[in-house]
């Protein structure tokens, strides 16, 4: 308890170094925390509405689908796949899947018709949310499609605009019907603007004269299931199909979040650093100029060790003094951050490596934006004491007294 | 010693290389005749006539009947006439441009580029087949590979399609009848010289005043167990077609 006592008083004997010191520290326990919980939010964001606009966690395709995509590459299982699924609580999507062409006016393009259920797809995906105009898709209208952004402007289609789309039915007939446009997408994905057109899945069978199993399975997004726990129990319930995570279906997805995962732990690294060398000056000149007091304190029979614990007390406080303050002042921007966030503004709706960016960029706080930086600016300050306070505790009290 | 040595290399390669393309004026003549008769066999200045398509996938089967009216080599229109699910469905092609007909939405699309090397009708025939309009005497650099010992022999001749042809082809192979220089079986091999697929030519009869294949059977070389054959039911050549006849107004009819 007297470390302590005397370790308070001896901070406050240099009232502005101590100040400095502290004010160092607070300013690299703020930076990092607002910094990472920026990133954080950032990350998470991105993971998010990548994910569950379209993504989900994984898929579930037949084998050989990926390679070779065709009406007639199924899982006649589907159903029964995305039940035992749901058994789990895991929700699940099934889709249909077709390539085609659509048609409206002179235009025309090639397509990929998408057929769904509309409940069952609202339980893992948003990308029903993301209409810009009109509406996404009801069972109670059949003929109603939802197209993608950039195939609308490429077709010329409004709401209400008749599309013709043409198939190659499972019959081998020649699959052709009369959409009406009850949606169009905001921009979602680079596939799905260029090429996407929704239907429900009752009228994707009839157009394709289609009675199979879904092509793709897409898994709601299981933010407390990590993938590596998540992909197992999919292959469990589907052996016979092709599981794929979302980090193989987006890998550029996955190397970009990873890259600044690591980019953010090597920014609060330099600005650790940096703070590091001030509190090792700081305390260098702290200890120095009281080598004399040290060796009476040695000379009056303390120990190593109560130097080194005296020493170590000091910094120990002003870092608590460091994080109080820090705390005072992240309260407030975390919490303007977290809450109403930077609006993205221009950048909103940019589409960039298939993804589209949000209209706002929140920060998120977890206990580990949290506990991170305080822990790293505690490891930094321990290395940098260290040589200053064993300096001090090591010393011999007859050549401390006589230090000048 | 090396300029000898040099020059005897060069004399057999130059031997060599000349013996590959060592063609009388006779062997020109007849391989020109050859060509012609493929490039005009089946097709006159204009024609008109019934087809049955048969289609056979791994995942289905089924025969349409087509009524098909051509003229010159750049206009076709094709009216399915059978099954009754897609009576009246049709194509029309004028120069490089498909328009498909489909009575039951009654609307017209355009087939856009993109889409060219897609399935015609769920055959094994593309769009593009339909559109690509190349003549052996034309657009291919022919050899003679091997001819016939008698009358009952085969021609078999290489192709390699001339610098800006319009084909996609890496080689084409034709082996024709010796007794009337009708192709049997013409071959097809992409751009990495592998078999993409085989167009076997039967039932060779007189059909309104020409001599003709009445039956092509096209497989693919990736699945040997699919075709699309096409069987002239019925043909009439040299008929004067009217003015509306390849027109979109037309291709609703």
């Amino acid at each position: 308890m007297q470390t302590f006592r005397l370790a308070w008083r001896n901070i406050w004997r240099n009232k502005r170094r101590t100040s400095v010191t502290v004010a160092a520290m607070a300013v690299a326990v703020l930076v990092t925390t607002v910094y990472s919980s920026m990133v954080t939010g950032y990350l998470g964001n991105m993971e998010r509405d990548a994910l569950d606009l379209e993504v989900g966690a994984a898929e579930i395709f037949a084998a050989g689908y990926q390679d070779k995509p065709s009406v007639f590459t199924a899982m006649p299982d589907s159903a029964a796949v995305v039940r035992a699924l749901d058994a789990q609580g895991i929700a699940a999507s099934e889709r249909l899947l077709a390539a085609g062409l659509a048609s409206a006016g002179e235009a025309s393009a090639g397509v990929t018709f998408r057929g769904l259920n509309v409940e069952q797809d609202a339980r893992v995906l948003t990308i029903g949310r993301q209409v810009r105009e009109g509406e996404w898709l009801d069972p109670a209208d059949p003929r109603g499609v939802v197209v993608g952004s950039r195939l609308a402007k490429t077709l010329g289609v409004k709401v209400g605009s008749e599309i013709v789309m043409l198939g190659q039915a499972t019959d081998g007939s020649i699959a052709n019907e009369l959409g009406v446009v009850r949606g169009i997408l905001r921009s979602v994905g680079e596939a799905t603007d260029r090429s996407g057109i929704f239907m429900t899945q009752d009228a994707f069978r009839g157009f394709m004269a289609y009675a199979g199993g879904a092509h793709q399975i897409i898994i709601q997004r299981q933010p407390q299931v990590t993938l590596e726990l998540l992909e197992p129990r999919l292959e469990a319930v589907a052996p016979r199909h092709d599981v794929q995570t979302w980090r193989e279906l987006m890998p550029m997805l996955g190397t970009m979040l990873d890259s600044t995962k690591g980019l953010m732990a090597f920014m609060s690294l330099i600005v650790n650093i940096a703070i590091a060398i001030v509190v090792l000056n700081a305390m260098l000149m702290a200890v120095f100029e009281r080598i004399k007091e040290f060796g009476i304190l040695k000379a009056l029979g303390a120990g190593a060790l109560d130097v080194l614990k005296l020493i170590y007390a000091e910094s120990m406080m002003q870092v608590g003094l460091a994080v109080a303050a820090a705390a005072v002042l992240a309260v407030p921007s975390l919490w303007y951050l977290s809450v109403v966030g930077i609006d993205m503004g221009a950048l909103a709706g940019v589409s960039a490596m298939g993804l589209s960016m949000g209209s706002s960029w929140q920060a998120v706080v977890t206990p580990a934006t949290l506990i991170t930086p305080v822990t790293m600016t505690v490891a930094v300050v321990t290395l940098a004491v260290l040589y200053p306070a064993l300096k001090a505790a090591l010393i011999e009290p007859v050549r401390a007294i006589h230090h000048t | 010693m090396k300029r000898w040595t040099t020059s005897v290399v060069l004399g057999l390669v130059l031997l060599v290389a000349g013996a590959s393309h060592a063609q009388t004026p006779a062997d020109a003549a007849l391989l020109q005749q050859i060509l012609e008769a493929q490039d005009t066999s089946g097709r006159g200045a204009s024609s008109v006539g019934t087809m049955v398509m048969r289609i056979r996938t791994s995942n289905w089967e089924r025969a349409l009947t087509l009524k098909v009216w051509s003229e010159g080599t750049t206009k076709t229109l094709v009216v399915i006439e059978a099954p009754a699910k897609e009576k009246g469905t049709a194509t029309l092609k004028v120069d490089q441009n498909i328009w498909n007909y489909l009575p039951k939405v009654d609307r017209t699309v355009k087939i856009p580029g993109s889409m060219m090397s897609s399935s015609w009708m769920g055959s094994h025939l593309s769009n593009d087949d339909l559109v690509r309009e190349s003549r052996f005497a034309e657009h291919f650099r022919c050899t003679f590979a091997e001819k016939p010992a008698g009358a009952q022999g085969r021609y078999v001749i290489d192709c390699i399609p001339k610098p800006n042809a319009p084909v996609v082809w890496g080689k084409v192979r034709i082996r024709a009848r010796a007794e009337d220089k009708l192709a049997e079986e013409i071959t097809y091999y992409d751009e990495k010289n592998a078999l993409a697929r085989t167009v076997a030519f039967s039932d060779f009869a007189v059909v309104a005043g020409r001599k003709m294949a009445r039956v092509m059977r096209t497989r693919p070389a990736d699945k040997p167990d699919e075709f699309t054959e096409l069987q002239f039911v019925q043909m009439a050549f040299d008929v004067k077609h009217s003015e509306q006849t390849f027109t979109l107004q037309a291709l609703k009819r």
